[in-house]
């Protein structure tokens, strides 16, 4: 059991776990049919009811999942898991039939027809009102607010943590310079995310749930929702310790624990390890490479994504749509980028410009 | 069933629900008000009522038993008898009610009216002295006119108005003289049984339930009116608190459960509704530090608004028993990031310090002052730097002339083991240890001692002892060391509990000396320690070269033959290489480290090892070394460690609570405890001695390091010395260097020796007490006599000895006791002494009468003197304190075998002076002053008593 416990903590290193994420989603997207039908979401439930219990049978898991900050984010794991369960359910349902070229559920007749606003809808809404306050308020009684020390800016606490929404920005800070991670990354996430009706002008999907007719813009915004925002706040919030360390599920947070961080630069992998000379003295003839790197990805990398896969949707779109569309998914894909490289190579940043608080 | 066109629920349904979360939502807001009313501290509260009416009753109880109830029935009737005379004049009271308030409506009348007059009077003066400035004199004239009219018509009402009040004054007394018999009852019936009445209305209303509007002015949403049961706090005065960055003032809100905490009465009830302990010294009203001016966190630590319920407050418990008791009782658990917890009770004094500042030992700080005796005791201070304690001398002795004391061979042993040779040495253990015993770092130790010795005796001044050891006798010499005052600083082995148990540390244990140090060596060091070491704290007790040889062969006996038959280990030169290249290549590369070390010979290696590793191991701390001088100790700060955040503290891998006073103890009792485990290399290891501490000792410095830590408390609320406590505690500081305290209980405090049984069977027989001895002895006496110690009780064995000390030690002492009595610097000494007619042979009859000469014999008679010379007196006492002294010796120094001779304030003899005490006492202390000499010591002096002459 220990030896098992060991695994699974070596498992839930950042790399690997995030990499196991990265398969599961490919095969959520590929296999969303069988996943998607009920007898899955059953045989998923009582395969993974026996391994939560065994979870929560260990001290140090369950003191983690039980301080009381962290109780939002079960509910978040949970009904995540649930919500995304039921949307794929349901588009395997309807792209079987439009496949056999019948319409989707939501466009049967019956479920055409229309009602009331009040009060069918406006008196429901009322209920969840209600229903949501009756749980705020007794979940604030039982669970009292998990305060910390008096802040005290020569004692902060360690681990010290942002909200567990933030969670995963803090996260995102532990492989980018604090002025991408808190600033640029944030502002290009809210930018997407209010940009997607302007950008997304396919009626198809609308008002009915489809996976197969919408792949590629589902598969784009579910990679960054679930992978990159939602994984990085479990993360956070369950696996990181004190001086953020990461710590395996079962791991007791020893304060001490010691880990080896020695990242270097591209810079200096390419000037002194390859090259085997000093570093230039001209702050952009040292860091040319990470630029030419940086460009190369935009560019050439942009333009092989669209001469191969782009074509058709540039004609549908046009170009500004289509660029910045491009310009925001490869922004995004450069956080895993990011991951791997420092995984793999030890590497800080690919461009390294301290000197004007500019670190990519 | 078929729903409406364009409905997709059914409403009915709709509406079942709403009505069920409607009530659900309303239950879940009755759950929120009583959640928020119901508070564990208004239980408290109400049970405390309780608890006050338990007590009231037991007062009322003696109350009653204290007045007779007939006595109360009489008191009662008088009462009824006045009132029926009062009642029988009701005719004459009306009509005098009525006089009175037609003069009271006339009193009124004319004060509007004088009030009009004056004010107009005033208005009217400032236009005619207006008018006459700017030369309008004939409308100032015409002003005046009418001003003068109105000043007489007001001072006319003004008259009126006194004539009124007068009459109103007189009918007032004539009312109340109706009544006089009614008053004079009723006055009767307060002094003699008012307390009854009282005490029974204090009882009646102690209880919650014994008013209704109680539960009104309690209930849940009213209750911010004017609650009766609510959270008790007080604002600290001049102490503050950080919060948030800011120093506010402290809020204690300990006393909404700890009811009766400032109330005596309640010392037997249990807790939370005990009186405070101490109310003397804390809490009480009239104590010094009242709980409305100090508060309570102040010294025992936490936040003073956590109230909620038992667990809210954060108590610590004192040990596992404790814990499991609140357990059961409170469900007892720590809190979550709880920045201050209060104190352990057993390190509530930790509190005191931040307040009282600049002393060494605080009044009534048991613990503490425990805790802090123990860092001297241990030497804490020598590697550790703890503000305001900079001012103590190392604590180890001297190693500058090691080689003429002991052998090379017999330190080796020293130093690797101490307690091989001397089982209570407080010489701490480096080697050996819980870390350092694997046998590759036991091997590098061996060659760090070898080098270790060989730097000191290398780096020795050379010294010959002054005189030579020609033999003596031991059993004199045992005898000695018994009696003439070796014990109130060392135990010595061989001497007997007798002796032993005065247990005082201050110097080594002294055990087998005849395998230490020569006969030569000893007999010197005895008759003059200065001689060996020039800041020695070792007293000279003018031992004659016969008693100095008579101890030394009684300390010659005292052998330890296992330990002197041990054979040190040989330098192994290769492991000393091996640590010395070590060291070079701390900064340097290892060839260059290795040329450095081909750069030395042999010997200079071994001298360098020995260097580095004094240095390493801070053997320089304590001792006084040659080449380490001005060298900073090797320890951490102590200053601030009470405050040093508990995950600075390196708990390794040590399975104990992560605590800091935990950790505090578990350090003291082995400091290498955190090596477990560690894979450390052999420089790398903890270096912090071993002392062997026991777990009481532990337990006082956890005290004393708990006290160390940073809370800043303002000027204002801080006990700031005055110039008396600075010099008294200067003072103190001297007298604690040379442990004065050993032989003399001063002021209440030390008089160690007392413990041995001779002494404590016959308290005539110990060092004197100095009670007050600010005020006994003139300042240039005892100034003279620190300098040039002589006797002054001839009877007693046990002697004052000679101390090394620099003028403004001695000048220091002397004002720290002038200081404790806050005197001026000098009470004057007759030159010649001005007699009253008869006076003089009154006093000398006195003497004769009261028999001074029978145990003040010296100059009267030959018998054998039981107390000083009264010839010395005049130029040793200060004049009021003997005066002070002869009219009762008990107050002065409680024990004295001087008698009393006006107890009760009555001379004994009344037939001389009439009796008078005062003249008696006067003629005494005159007479004294007569016989007094003039010069001390006296001409011949030394002579006489055989005692040498200082040079």
């Amino acid at each position: 059991m220990e030896a098992l416990k060991e695994f699974v903590n070596i498992l839930s290193g950042p790399q690997y776990s995030f990499t196991l994420t990265l398969i599961m989603f490919y095969l959520l997207m590929k296999y969303y049919r069988i996943i998607g039908t009920k007898k899955f979401a059953w045989g998923f439930v009582i395969l993974m009811t026996p391994v939560y219990l065994w979870f929560m049978s260990d001290d140090v898991f369950r003191t983690i999942i039980a301080t009381p900050d962290n109780i939002p984010i079960s509910i978040l794991l949970f009904s995540v898991f649930f919500f995304t369960w039921l949307t794929v359910h349901k588009a395997a349902i309807n792209d079987e039939r439009i496949e056999a070229g019948e319409c989707p559920i939501e466009g049967l007749p019956e479920n055409r027809e229309k009602v009331w606003s009040w009060p069918n809808l406006v008196y429901n809404e009322l209920f969840v009102i209600i229903a949501g306050t009756i749980f705020l308020i007794v979940w604030a009684i039982i669970f009292k607010a998990p305060l910390e020390e008096p802040a005290n800016p020569t004692w902060a606490p360690n681990p010290a943590k942002a909200p567990w929404y933030f969670l995963g920005l803090q996260e995102m800070l532990v492989y980018f310079d604090p002025w991408m991670a808190g600033v640029v990354l944030p502002v290009f996430i809210i930018i997407g995310l209010v940009a997607i009706p302007y950008i997304d002008t396919n009626p198809k999907g609308n008002g009915y749930y489809t996976f197969s007719e919408r792949k590629m813009a589902i598969s784009c915004f579910m990679f960054g929702w679930l992978v990159l925002w939602i994984f990085l706040i479990i993360i956070g919030t369950f696996l990181r310790g004190p001086n953020w360390t990461f710590y395996g599920p079962f791991e007791y947070w020893d304060f001490h624990k010691v880990v080896a961080e020695a990242n270097i630069n591209l810079s200096e992998i390419i000037w002194i390890k390859m090259l085997g000379t000093t570093m230039p003295s001209n702050l952009i003839v040292r860091e040319i490479f990470g630029i030419f790197v940086i460009l190369a990805y935009f560019g050439i990398s942009g333009a092989m994504i669209t001469k191969k896969w782009g074509q058709d949707i540039l004609e549908k779109t046009g170009k500004i749509r289509y660029y910045f569309f491009l310009f925001l998914v490869l922004f995004m894909a450069t956080l895993p980028i990011k991951m791997y490289l420092r995984w793999l190579f030890t590497l800080k940043y690919i461009v390294a410009l301290p000197e004007w608080e500019l670190n990519l | 069933m078929k729903l409406e066109p364009g409905m997709a629920f059914d409403t009915k349904v709709q509406n079942k629900v709403f009505a069920f979360l409607s009530i659900l939502l309303l239950l879940s807001t009755v759950w929120v008000i009583l959640d928020d009313y119901i508070r564990p501290w208004k239980a408290v509260q109400i049970k405390a009522l309780d608890i006050k009416k338990e007590v009231l009753g037991e007062k009322l109880k003696a109350v009653k038993a204290s007045v007779k109830p007939e006595e109360v029935a009489a008191l009662k009737k008088a009462i009824e008898a006045g009132q029926k005379i009062r009642d029988s004049r009701q005719a004459e009271v009306d009509a005098l009610k009525k006089e009175l308030g037609e003069t009271q409506a006339k009193i009124y009348a004319q004060k509007i009216i004088n009030g009009a007059d004056g004010s107009s009077s005033s208005a009217m003066t400032f236009q005619w002295e207006m008018k006459k400035e700017h030369g309008k004199d004939a409308a100032a004239k015409k002003l005046k006119g009418k001003l003068d009219a109105l000043n007489i018509k007001w001072g006319k009402g003004k008259d009126y108005f006194k004539q009124l009040t007068t009459d109103e004054k007189n009918v007032l007394n004539a009312i109340a003289a109706k009544s006089k018999e009614l008053k004079l009852a009723q006055k009767d019936y307060k002094e003699k049984a008012g307390k009854l009445d009282m005490t029974q209305e204090a009882y009646d209303s102690a209880s919650f339930f014994s008013d209704p509007i109680n539960f009104l002015r309690n209930a849940p949403f009213i209750d911010y009116l004017d609650p009766t049961i609510k959270i008790q706090q007080v604002v600290a005065e001049n102490i503050t608190e950080d919060r948030y960055f800011k120093q506010t003032e402290k809020v204690d809100r300990c006393m909404t459960c700890h009811t009766f905490i400032d109330k005596p009465g309640y010392e037997k009830k249990d807790n939370p509704y005990k009186t405070h302990p101490n109310l003397n010294l804390m809490v009480g009203a009239d104590s010094p530090h009242p709980m409305k001016k100090t508060g309570c966190t102040t010294c025992h630590g936490g936040e003073g608004q956590r109230v909620f319920d038992f667990n809210a407050a954060e108590h610590r418990p004192e040990n596992e028993k404790q814990k499991q008791e609140w357990i059961a009782k409170y469900h007892y658990h720590e809190g979550h990031k709880i920045a201050q917890p209060i104190r352990k009770k057993s390190q509530t004094e930790a509190g005191c310090v931040k307040c009282h500042q600049g002393k060494e030992f605080i009044p009534q700080a048991d613990r503490l002052n425990k805790g802090r005796q123990l860092v001297q005791t241990y030497g804490c201070y020598g590697c550790h730097k703890i503000k305001g304690w900079e001012h103590l001398r190392k604590p180890g002795p001297s190693l500058y002339k090691i080689s003429s004391k002991v052998s090379k061979e017999w330190t080796k042993n020293w130093v690797w083991f101490p307690r091989h040779f001397n089982p209570k040495t407080k010489m701490p253990h480096y080697f050996n240890q819980s870390n350092n015993s694997k046998p590759e770092f036991l091997k590098k130790n061996v060659a760090e001692v070898n080098s270790i010795v060989e730097y000191l005796f290398k780096n020795s001044k050379s010294f010959s002892p002054f005189t030579r050891y020609n033999g003596g006798n031991a059993d004199k010499g045992k005898a000695l060391i018994q009696n003439v005052g070796c014990i109130s600083c060392h135990q010595v082995e061989g001497i007997g509990n007798d002796f032993n148990k005065v247990g005082s540390k201050k110097g080594p244990y002294l055990t087998g000396l005849g395998s230490k140090v020569s006969g030569d060596w000893l007999v010197s060091w005895l008759m003059r320690p200065s001689h060996y070491q020039e800041d020695t704290v070792m007293p000279s007790f003018r031992l004659s070269k016969r008693e100095a040889s008579d101890m030394t062969s009684y300390l010659l006996t005292l052998k330890n033959k296992k330990f002197s038959e041990m054979k040190f280990s040989d330098l192994d030169r290769s492991v000393r290489d091996e640590l010395l290249l070590e060291y070079f290549s701390s900064f340097d590369t290892i060839a260059v480290a290795k040329t450095k070390l081909a750069g030395l010979d042999d010997h200079q290696r071994t001298l360098e090892l020995g260097k580095r590793s004094i240095g390493k191991f801070g053997c320089y701390s304590c001792h006084n070394i040659d080449g380490f001088e001005g060298r900073s100790p090797i320890g951490v700060d102590l200053t601030n460690e009470g405050s040093k955040p508990v995950t600075q503290l390196a708990f390794g891998h040590e399975h104990i609570e992560h605590k800091r006073d935990v950790w505090f103890k578990n350090h003291m009792l082995n400091p290498r405890r955190w090596d477990r485990g560690n894979n450390k290399g052999f420089k790398d290891l903890l270096r912090m001695p071993n002392f062997f501490m026991s777990e009481e000792d532990a337990d006082l410095l956890t005290v004393f390091l708990l006290g160390q830590n940073s809370e800043k408390v303002p000027m204002a609320g801080q006990k700031n010395l005055n110039e008396y406590e600075v010099a008294e505690e200067k003072g103190h500081r001297v007298m604690s260097k040379y442990n004065c305290y050993g032989c003399h209980n001063i002021d209440g405090m030390g008089g160690d020796i007392l413990k041995a049984t001779a002494y404590a069977d016959d308290p005539n027989e110990a060092p004197p007490i100095l009670a007050g001895q600010g005020h006994r002895v003139h300042t240039d006496w005892f100034y003279n006599f620190l300098g040039n110690v002589h006797t002054i009780r001839p009877w007693l064995k046990v002697r004052m000895p000679t101390f090394n000390l620099s003028n403004e030690e001695k000048n220091t002492i002397v004002d720290g006791f002038r200081a404790r009595k806050k005197l001026p610097v000098f009470e004057e000494k007759p030159e010649k002494v001005v007699w009253e007619p008869g006076e003089r042979a009154a006093a000398k009859k006195l003497i004769t009468e009261y028999a001074c000469d029978s145990c003040h014999t010296l100059g009267f008679n030959k018998d054998e003197p039981m107390a000083p010379n009264l010839h010395h007196a005049k130029n040793r006492l200060r004049a009021s304190w003997i005066e002070k002294w002869l009219k009762d010796p008990q107050s002065v120094m409680p024990g004295t075998t001087m008698p009393n001779f006006f107890a009760d304030g009555e001379a004994q003899e009344p037939s001389i002076l009439g009796g008078s005490v005062d003249r008696q006492v006067t003629a005494l202390r005159k007479y004294i002053q007569e016989i007094g000499e003039k010069e001390f010591p006296e001409a011949g002096w030394y002579e006489a008593t055989g005692f040498k002459k200082p040079e």
